[in-house]
Formats: structure tokens, sequence, C-alpha cells
């Protein structure tokens, strides 16, 4: 028996175990791309857009093998013409298609506002009702790797206060499917939040066609003398500090968002009437976004309910800079919601 | 062109007057909120489009098109005072009242609305004509724009993406002098559209926006290109708008004399009507019937009760409702 031959057995002891990992844990970019798949075969109107998702599979690789399955009407490469891109989604998707457009990162939105804001969040309500938008923008948003000043945005802020615009941001692969799926079959557009730092994250996907329904949010951990509201990284950020929380014997509900436009006020707010404490997480910078719209509807209509002030977790109020260091300066992470938690539990 | 079809499109440019004029006088009366744009002086390059355009086309008319907007609706729906009925914001109107003079839209008879950010659906024309290709459908999607449009990005992307993608697109740029105040010549590389255009490679050509014979006919040759596959078309049509601006008239009194007695689009076709035969008698019976027919659509826009007040938070989303105060 050579070396070789004692090593074969071994190998094979540990093959399906991997395999069966990998069948198991799906990376949130995987789960994107299934559901994408799903949803081509389920629609024939739909189409995918944007640049270099054809043959390239886009940037982080969530068009991937499309190209190969619908060919290249359905998969369409564009040059850098973003606002382009959506009134092509919009006008398409006024005439019935249902188009799914990828702006490679979120901050290049800043490129197709006016065709985001002034056409599409507004089509259906200027014309009375007889043109629909049902398309959905994929964009990859977020900081944390060195992306810089261009790369590296929370978005949602921008577009919170344009009504007719519904804003998904899922922060795990198994809502990521369910939720993309649920926002190709919503006669709404949707702006779908893509956070790059979960990109990587991995889950028990089920293969099969399944939706998470939009406007709704969730559990993701439950307790009961503080609740944190997150959407997106903030969630992951959110449970880790909720598990040292309950190390020093306070117990923390994690309410995920899902939607932040329109989002679920009334799973925030019953959470928040049951602990009485709230801390508000937001990636973006603090003045005029997610958290100050949380912190204030929370403090509005749960104000007999609270313990203590609303405590807020934010980006700082400044651009991303692109040194790792200085950006862990200015975006929040799990220690600082750690903090929070602890303010608030001291009323 | 048959003398018939003159005598048609002499009819429709008169619709587009008397509706403009009526809703001048209906404005200055404070009938009519919001801004006032009108389309007096193009209106041989509107009722050469909306001729040549059927009811599956797609248009998207600037903020100047009241007219091929009346026309669309008269034609195709039978019901142009709904257009009227949109101006004066009523719940008559194709759009309850909730999109007005910048944004009156009616699918049915291929209106798809004005987007009152200039030349934003040089983007939106787009997808329009992207859903006919994919589908194998004959449908011409245009878009009317202004000179003004020339300088947006979208007006680039958009002739670009026409170009590469081989779009049933028709481009028809009024050409009318003036992006409000600013002339033609100043604001833009060339003030010639078609100049810009031609390193696109695809098919473009200037026209006398006020010859209807030359419009419609070269309308008709665009739209029949379109429709054959041959990919998009631009055309620049050189006109003049009658209006000044908003403090009033701002251009030399010569131009304005010239563009006004001598190159008005209907006495133009007037005359070449009368040199074809055409009794004065029945000219004038046509601008008669047209004034009246406007006359009556004003009087309904006026009667119009104003639009529920629930449609205030209606159709904000498909999916949700939006809550009232």
């Amino acid at each position: 028996m050579t070396a070789a031959d004692t090593a074969t057995p071994k190998r094979t002891a540990r093959t399906p175990r991997k395999a069966r990992d990998r069948v198991r844990k799906v990376a949130f970019t995987r789960a994107l791309n299934d559901a994408l798949d799903l949803a081509m075969a389920k629609h024939d109107e739909m189409f995918v857009i944007g640049e270099d998702i054809a043959e390239m599979g886009g940037d982080f690789g969530v068009t991937k093998g499309l190209l190969a399955k619908y060919g290249p009407e359905r998969v369409r490469d564009t040059p850098l013409s973003e606002a382009a891109i959506i009134g092509t989604c919009a006008g398409a998707a006024m005439v019935g298609m249902r188009p799914v457009a990828e702006i490679m990162f979120a901050d290049f939105i800043a490129e197709c506002y006016d065709q985001v804001v002034n056409n599409v969040a507004k089509m259906h309500y200027m014309f009375d009702g007889q043109f629909k938008a049902p398309l959905v923008i994929r964009t990859a948003c977020g900081g944390g790797f060195g992306g810089g000043p261009h790369h590296s945005q929370s978005v949602e802020g921008w577009f919170l206060n344009v009504p007719g615009i519904v804003i998904v941001a899922p922060s795990n692969p198994i809502d990521a499917k369910g939720l993309l799926l649920a926002s190709i079959d919503s006669d709404d557009p949707v702006l779908f939040l893509e956070h790059k730092a979960l990109y990587r994250s991995r889950a028990e996907v089920p293969p099969e066609y399944y939706t998470t329904p939009l406007g709704q949010a969730t559990v993701a951990r439950e307790g009961s003398d503080v609740t944190v509201v997150a959407a997106m990284r903030m969630v992951p950020m959110a449970l880790e500090a909720a598990e040292q929380a309950a190390g020093s014997g306070v117990s923390v509900e994690v309410v995920d968002l899902r939607t932040i436009r329109p989002y679920d006020a009334a799973t925030v707010l019953a959470s928040v009437a049951k602990t009485g404490r709230a801390v508000v997480a937001n990636e973006a910078p603090r003045i005029g976004g997610l958290g100050a719209e949380l912190s204030a509807r929370i403090s509005e209509e749960c104000f007999a309910d609270l313990k203590g002030p609303v405590v807020r977790v934010d980006g700082l109020d400044t651009p991303i800079p692109f040194s790792v260091p200085l950006e862990d300066v200015v975006l929040p992470d799990a220690a600082d919601i750690a903090a929070a938690i602890t303010t608030a539990a001291q009323y | 062109m048959e003398t018939s079809t003159l005598l048609g499109l002499y009819r429709d440019m008169w619709l587009i007057r008397a509706f403009e004029q009526g809703l001048e006088r209906e404005f200055e009366k404070g009938n009519v909120p919001g801004m006032l744009h009108t389309g007096l002086g193009q209106e041989a390059t509107q009722a050469a489009l909306a001729w040549h355009l059927k009811s599956t086309d797609a248009f998207f008319p600037d903020h100047r098109c009241h007219g091929i907007n009346a026309l669309a609706q008269h034609r195709h729906g039978g019901n142009g005072e709904r257009i009227m009925a949109e101006l004066f914001g009523k719940a008559t109107g194709v759009c309850s009242g909730k999109g007005g003079s910048l944004h009156s839209a009616d699918p049915a008879v291929g209106n798809f609305g004005d987007n009152a950010v200039e030349g934003s659906y040089m983007a939106t024309v787009l997808g329009v004509a992207l859903a006919a290709k994919m589908r194998g459908q004959p449908n011409v999607a245009c878009a009317i724009i202004g000179d003004g449009t020339v300088g947006r990005g979208e007006f680039h992307e958009s002739l670009n993406m026409a170009a590469i993608w081989d779009l049933p697109v028709l481009y028809a740029c009024v050409n009318n002098g003036y992006a409000i105040s600013m002339p033609v010549g100043e604001g833009h590389a060339s003030a010639d559209i078609v100049d810009m255009v031609q390193g696109y490679g695809f098919e473009s050509r200037q026209l006398d926006g006020n010859d209807i014979v030359e419009a419609w006919t070269v309308v008709g040759e665009a739209v029949e290109h379109i429709r054959s596959g041959a990919g998009p078309y631009f055309l620049e049509f050189k006109t003049w708008r009658w209006q000044g601006i908003f403090a009033g008239e701002f251009r030399p009194e010569a131009e304005v004399k010239y563009w006004k007695e001598e190159r008005d689009p209907i006495m133009l076709a007037g005359e070449t009507l009368a040199g074809r035969g055409v009794a004065p008698n029945d000219l004038e019976a046509v601008e008669q019937e047209m004034t009246g027919l406007i006359e009556e659509w004003i009087a309904f826009a006026l009667e119009s009760p104003e639009p529920d007040p629930a449609k205030a938070t209606a159709d904000v989303y498909v999916g949700w409702e939006v809550d009232s105060r």
C-alpha cells in the first residue's frame, strides 16, 4: 500500500463533509444570483441591465452565468450611462416589462438620481395610476473595505425623503434571496441595497423559489431590556453586541428592518413598547438619515413607554476616507452598538 | 400631398392654435393654475408628428406640446377636452388633475407624458423602444424635445444607446431658437443640432418646421424608416415660438415680425391651399369650427369638478397606502 493509497480514504472521508457544507451554506452573492435566475425563469418580461453584468457577471459576480442561460437580449451590458440605464428600465416598465438594473456602486446613483426621484418614484402618482414602474435597482453600498469616498457610501438617506420609492436592505443571504424575488414581483419601484461587507456572508439558503415580504421587519433576536433597530451590516453587528450584553445580564431585542421605506413602524414600536429602551444603529451620517427618522418616530410614539432617551449609533458626519484606520474612525461597529446598549440600559 | 390631406393638417393646426389661444386667455383670467408654455408658432411640427404616430406608438411630449396631446386625445380617444380639463387641474383631466400641463399622459392614445425636467425622457424613451424591439412590435417611440435639451447629459446617453442597440426611436427636436432666453448657437457647440448628432451614425435630417408639407412628408419617411426596423431617426425642426419669456418679449422686433407675419405655419398652409383652389370661405370655416370646438372644451373644463381630496394621497405606491393628515 502506497502513501497515496492510504491518503485516499481520508480524502473521501473529508470530501462529502465539505460538499455538504457547500450545499448548505450559500454566500449572499450566490443567493442573489439564485434569485435572479429563478425570477428570469418565472418572468418572460424580465431583463437585467447594467455595466459589465453580462460576460463578466458584474463587479461582484451577482449576475454570473445569466448571459449563458438567458442570452444577450435579456442580460444586457451598457456603456457608462447610469441615467440611460435607469431611464431604459423606467420606459420598459411603463409598457409592462420587469427590468432589474445593476448600478455597480450605490455612489454612482447620483448620476441617475433624477431618473429615480423625478421619474421612477413619481410615475404612478403623477400620471394617476396609468403607468407603473415595476423595476428593481440593485446596487452595492456601504463601507468597511477601503473603498474611499466614492465607493463606500450608504445612500438610503438620499431616498428617504422620496415618496414612491421602496428601499429594501437585507442583512443576510436568506432574506437577500427572498426580498429580491419579492422586489422583482412588486409593481412598485425598488431600490435594493446590497451591503458589500455582507456579500461573503453565508447561510443555509433554501434552493427553491420563495419570497420574503416587503415592508415587514423581523425580530432577529428576542429580548426584554433594550431594543436595537438596525438594517444591513448593522444587524450582524447588533447581534454581536447583543451577545456581549447578554453576558452582562442585559437582554437585547434586535429588530432587522429589512425594508427601509416604507418601513415597518408597527414592529419597531411594539418592540420598544415592550423593552422601554431603544438604540437605533445606522452606518450613514447622523443628520437627516434613517437613524434620525427612527429616533424621532420612537420618541414621538413611545414617549410614555420609554425609560430613557433613544440612543443613536451612526456614521460620523464626514465623507468616507480611504485609509482603513480612518474609515474605522468614521463608521460605527459592534463596540459602538454595545456601548449604546450600555448607555440605554442605565435608565 | 393631396389637397384633402393638407386640409386635414390645416384643421389640426387650427385646433392647436385655438387650443393655445383659448388657454392663454383662461390663464390670464386665473382659471389655469401653475405655469403656461404654449406651442403657438410650432403648429406644423406638432400636426405632422401627430398625424403619423399611431395610438400603439409612444410619444413623450415636451412642455409646449398641449397641441399634440390634444390632437392625439381627440383623434384616438375622441375626448380632447380631457387634455383641457387636465390643464385646469380638474377631476375630468387625463390624470385627474394630478399631472397638469407638464405631466399630461394617456397611454391609450400613445401619450406617455411629459417629464418637466427637460430631457429626462430622452432616457425613458429608450426603454419603450427596447421593449417594442424585444417583443417584435413595429412601434415607434418618439421623444419630442426642444433645442435646450441638447445640453443635457441624457440627450447624449440616449443617442448613443439608441445607436448601439439600433432602437426604434424618433427624436423630434424642435429647434425654436431659444432655451428660454439662451440662443441655440450660444448654448451649444452648433446652432444646427443635426451637426452634433451626425457622429452617432444614424439617420438625421434638418427641416423647415413651419412648412407643413415638408414636415408631414419628412416625418412620414422617418416613421416608415423606423417601423421597417432600420433604427433610430433624428429630426431637427427649425421653427420659432411665439411666446416670449415670463417677463415678456426679449427678441429683436424684426425677428418677431418676420416669424409671426411671414413664417406663420398656418398662414403658409392657407396660401398653399388657396393656390390649389380652396375657397377663402372654406378656410375661414375651418378656423371657426376649431375655435368653436375649443370653446366647448374650455366650457367642459370650467364646469368640471375639482378632484376628490382623496386623490392627493392615492397611487403613491401600488402596494401601500399613504397616511392622510
